[in-house]
């Protein structure tokens, strides 16, 4: 049925069962934040953490393995190579964590307002979880599979974040803030301008507003001065220095999260409040993997297709 | 006009945050970047994303000039 304006049908207020959602989903959230913290900081052979400080020892991809290699000028490369990363500094850190709770504390608030406590809270946990876990598959898999040679390293290029406060498994917390801020804000901005869309194009709309923004961001965010991250190198096709996978995980991550957080309303229905948010957070969770195997399949044929030419756009930044 | 975004500045916090985010996060952060003058160029890829931002911005003020204050 075609929408007559931008409304996503909003459950109705249960005080009782939303803050007890609330409380239950936040406190998991918060431990398991405070395990992978543990985890990165005081046993980083575990997840064979990159050192920050040490580049030598990088493996899999080496420094001359990734895209800020080719980036960066013979004294920046020394510069990195005898001071590490930048911004490892607290002040540095609390400046990314402060800004991104700032901001998702805006955004709940708003979505509080016209969603209520329960579907916010889903919003919220719902894209931490999603892109965390998204990111994080991408990050192991490069790192134990694609960079050991046992498929094709060709596929995708890994990637890491060297540097954060807080860390979802390995994916830094301010990162996964920040998604929600974007997701949030996109499908609301998208839905504001297009109000008689209908679901589909709408969220697609939000993708590519995203990405619009990530296609300078990106850039920026991992260049030498910065380096938020860090690219193997991998994929045939960079666009501005960064390999396309990524903008077209941030468009498709986008688009599929909108879909699924409008449909809540309807898993109520049909199984009840407490029963609908299990089952969202399990949606999302095989949605993760759909991407990543969308990713995947993507990635082949397009390598497949572009690595004889050696297509780059462009050449290097 | 102030006072009616003031007073009803809920409204706008998608928007904000959005404004806020690509100023700190794209605009501040590419003054660092050194001998790339290109990458502050590259910023005008943004532009579509800012523009519907934008119209969803002052769309939400008419609607609040029309229904009236919505923290009443």
């Amino acid at each position: 049925m075609r929408d007559t304006s931008y409304s996503v049908p909003v459950a109705q207020p249960n005080p009782e069962f939303d803050r007890k959602f609330a409380f239950v989903a936040y406190g998991l959230l918060i431990i398991a934040i405070i395990f992978f913290t543990y985890l990165h900081y005081y046993q980083p052979q575990v997840l064979h953490v990159p050192s920050n400080v040490d580049i030598s020892t990088w493996e899999n991809p080496t420094f001359e393995q990734t895209c800020i290699y080719d980036r960066m000028t013979e004294a920046e490369k020394e510069k990195i190579r005898s001071k590490g990363i930048p911004g490892t500094d607290i002040s540095s850190l609390l400046l990314y964590g402060i800004l991104s709770i700032m901001g998702v504390i805006l955004c709940f608030l708003h979505a509080r307002r016209h969603y209520g406590l329960w579907m916010a809270s889903c919003f919220l946990i719902g894209s931490f979880i999603f892109t965390g876990l998204q990111e994080s598959l991408i990050i192991l898999s490069g790192r134990f599979v694609w960079g050991g040679g046992a498929v094709d390293p060709y596929v995708f290029g890994t990637y890491w974040f060297p540097t954060s406060g807080l860390w979802f498994i390995e994916t830094p917390v301010w990162v996964c803030l920040c998604w929600f801020l974007i997701a949030y804000s996109c499908v609301w901005t998208s839905g504001k301008v297009f109000p008689k869309m209908r679901l589909w194009p709408r969220a697609l709309i939000g993708g590519l507003i995203a990405m619009g923004i990530d296609l300078w961001m990106d850039p920026v965010l991992t260049s030498p001065e910065i380096m938020k991250w860090v690219w193997a190198k991998g994929p045939s096709i960079l666009i501005f220095g960064i390999p396309y996978s990524n903008f077209l995980g941030w468009f498709f991550l986008i688009f599929v999260f909108a879909i699924l957080w409008e449909w809540l309303p309807r898993l109520e229905k049909r199984w009840g409040r407490a029963k609908a948010s299990i089952n969202f957070l399990l949606i999302v969770l095989i949605a993760d993997i759909a991407v990543l195997a969308a990713l995947l399949i993507s990635g082949t044929i397009i390598n497949a297709l572009f690595r004889a030419q050696g297509l780059i756009i462009p050449p290097g930044w | 006009m102030l006072s009616k975004i003031w007073k009803n500045r809920l409204e706008f916090y998608p928007f904000l945050c959005m404004y806020l985010f690509w100023f700190l996060g794209s605009f501040v952060s590419s003054l660092r970047v050194e001998n790339r003058p290109g990458i502050v160029a590259l910023g005008l890829i943004t532009i579509p994303s800012l523009t519907l931002i934008t119209i969803a911005a002052v769309k939400t003020y008419k609607e609040l000039l029309l229904t009236g204050d919505t923290n009443e």
